[in-house]
């Protein structure tokens, strides 16, 4: 219910106030969808073909969350899980955990193992200690879990090449919730989106 | 954030200049975007090529491994294919141990043949990734946040009612190298007077020299405080429906210099398990011009500055996710709705807490202000402002509660001459419902009163729909 309003600054002041300059214009909106359309084209072209991605395909240099070093072709012969993350995340990510948290139990029950790779988005942030804490806090400290930190470059790399598409907002990071899941061979075989809203068979 | 127009004519011929520039930039970049795409296409030709003979290459060294392993002639082995299945002993190894980093070369390999393969394949990679990277730093990615809502009053001048857009925010983050950053926020944004504007929110080129240390010049958010920095014009990522009404931005009826132009040092230090943040700036003091602070874009008349600092604590362990911080911050705001202009020294000392979890977004702010009349004889005044925020994360449901408060002296020119600048308290409840990833429903209700200057309250229904793309 309203009941009163005002905005008015209304104190008892002795001088004269200055008249009020005008203000705003919708002017520049059109300089601006200008400037928006030019830039389009440079959206798009930064999406590479993303055609049958292979782990062996990725920057092959991380390190895991003990600082240790951590190399990609290692995990040839072994089924791999993996999906990116930052450490500060908390909406999407925690359903992510949970939802990968899920697949470890179905493949305990099926008797079956597969290595759970969590690269960091957001490698300035999230240092080797930031993710150890989250493995702790969390208890996601099984053996077959790796969270890893890469360098800038090679986590853009890794990112356009598996279709994972995230931009960063000053501290946050803006990114979707994908679940691949790569054979023994190395061969991306199934693309899940965690949140639930879809489901991507390749 | 005040925009002032200049004299239409000028105006008019200055907007087709505009608008001949992004007309010419535009062609300029439609014809490299189709340069581009037919290099795209070519590297994309060539990724594809190097990606085959690294298929090759690899099935050609299980090849080979087979043979070693049965101690078979390499010429007479027929190929297994490439989609041979990786070495039992690599298998075997724990993933990421040297062990395993070299699985599959066994001793009866001739070491000169595994050798070459080897150097041929991490060229053949290196050559992918290198074609890789090229096609993907073309172009600049744009993002950013768009919300509208309707309620009983708009959110931000209560004056209005019914259905509102608030804002539509452009993000840009050129790449310009390994340490070189930059920060664009173009925002449009409806004002008090109900028109649509522009502003550049935010304006940094910065340098990162380290993860510790990164220097921005331009225009940013002033580091006081903890929600300022934490959340910013996109209201998407905001649990609540709008910022605690004296840290809104100064044309939305915030009653501190939100945002400052000049030099800002910020990074953190890990120490132990606990993280330090730092920020220290300097920049254009700001001014008071008809009823709102403005930052002075351009620099101000009388060189004076805003000096201010933020030191805040990650802890970890069972405290994990809480940030503590204090921040203090001195400027000299000239009121220039006066002639001659009032002349306001403003001293901010805050404290702040922050504990975000996976399950909850609580926050507490609290400033101080200690002002002093520099050209009346008022002497000094004291005011203070603070609000408690607690969110509760319930999958996409994300209830809270907020309550916030500012007890601002009258007698202080510096408020007196805020349009916004009486005191106030605000009770409110909200739901925020995440659609999807990218958008999300708030719902708040709120009641506010008006404590000095003008005694009245107002009740508050509101709902926002909040995007990123």
């Amino acid at each position: 219910m309203h009941r009163c309003h005002s905005q008015s600054s209304d104190t008892h002041r002795p001088q004269q106030r200055r008249p009020r300059k005008q203000l705003r214009s919708a002017g520049p909106l059109l300089v601006v969808l200008q400037l928006l359309s030019a830039a389009l084209p440079g959206v798009w072209s930064t999406r590479v073909c993303a055609s049958a991605p292979q782990l062996a395909e990725l920057p092959a240099d991380w390190r895991d969350d003990q600082s240790q070093p951590f190399d990609l072709r290692t995990l040839q012969g072994h089924a791999v899980v993996l999906t990116m993350a930052y450490a500060t995340c908390h909406r999407v990510c925690p359903m992510t955990m949970r939802r990968l948290q899920q697949m470890q139990r179905d493949f305990d029950r099926r008797g079956t193992s597969a290595e759970f790779l969590v690269i960091g988005y957001d490698p300035e942030r999230d240092d080797a200690a930031a993710w150890h804490q989250y493995r702790e806090t969390r208890h996601l400290t099984r053996s077959n879990w790796h969270f890893l930190i890469g360098t800038r470059t090679a986590v853009e790399q890794a990112a356009r090449r598996l279709g994972f598409e995230f931009w960063k907002y000053d501290e946050h990071v803006m990114h979707d919730t994908r679940i691949l899941y790569f054979d023994e061979r190395g061969t991306l075989v199934e693309t899940r989106e965690a949140a639930g809203y879809e489901t991507t068979l390749r | 954030m005040s925009t002032t127009t200049p004299p239409r004519a000028s105006g008019r011929r200055a907007w087709v200049g505009a608008l001949l520039v992004a007309g010419l930039g535009q062609t300029l970049v439609t014809h490299a975007a189709a340069d581009d795409s037919d290099r795209i296409a070519a590297l994309e030709q060539k990724l594809d090529q190097s990606l085959q003979l690294i298929r090759q290459l690899s099935a050609r060294v299980n090849d080979l491994e087979a043979q070693a392993a049965h101690g078979t002639p390499v010429a007479t082995v027929k190929r297994s294919g490439a989609g041979a299945a990786a070495p039992v002993a690599a298998a075997a190894a724990p993933p990421g141990t040297l062990a395993a980093t070299q699985p599959g070369v066994p001793a009866a390999t001739p070491p000169d043949s595994a050798q070459r393969l080897e150097r041929v394949e991490q060229t053949v990679a290196e050559m992918a990734a290198s074609a890789g990277q090229h096609a993907e730093d073309l172009g600049m990615p744009m993002h950013g946040f768009a919300d509208v809502g309707v309620g009983n009053h708009n959110p931000e001048f209560p004056q209005y009612q019914g259905a509102d857009i608030a804002e539509l925010d452009f993000f840009l983050t050129p790449r310009l190298g390994s340490r070189t950053r930059a920060l664009f926020e173009l925002n449009f944004e409806v004002g008090s007077d109900g028109a649509v504007g522009v502003d550049l929110e935010r304006a940094q080129i910065g340098y990162q020299f380290s993860d510790s240390a990164t220097v921005w010049l331009g225009r940013f958010h002033t580091p006081y405080g903890y929600y300022n920095t934490a959340f910013h014009h996109g209201q998407q990522i905001a649990t609540s429906l709008r910022r605690p009404r004296f840290i809104e931005f100064e044309d939305h009826g915030g009653i501190m210099p939100a945002h400052s132009v000049g030099a800002w040092l910020t990074g953190s230090q890990r120490f132990a398990d606990e993280k330090l943040t730092y920020d220290v700036y300097i920049g254009n003091s700001q001014s008071i011009s008809e009823g709102k602070l403005d930052m002075n874009n351009a620099g101000n008349t009388h060189g004076s500055t805003i000096v201010g600092g933020n030191l805040g604590l990650l802890l970890s362990g069972a405290l994990d996710g809480l940030k503590v911080g204090v921040d203090v911050f001195q400027t000299r705001i000239e009121d220039e709705d006066l002639a001659p202009a009032y002349v306001t020294q403003v001293r901010s000392y805050g404290a702040y807490a922050a504990y975000d979890t996976d399950t909850w977004e609580d926050i507490a702010e609290f400033h101080v202000f200690d002002n002093e009349d520099l050209t009346g004889h008022t002497g000094t005044h004291r005011s203070d402002a603070g609000f408690l925020q607690m969110g509760y994360r319930a999958g996409r449901y994300t209830p809270y509660a907020r309550y916030e408060r500012g007890a601002f002296k009258q007698s202080d020119n510096y408020f007196a001459a805020q349009a916004t600048g009486s005191s106030y308290y605000r009770t409110a409840l909200g739901l925020r419902f995440d659609v999807d990833l990218v958008s999300s429903l708030k719902l708040e209700l709120a009641d506010t009163h008006l404590t000095d200057r003008l005694i009245a309250s107002y009740n508050e229904a509101l709902l926002q729909y909040a995007i990123r793309f």
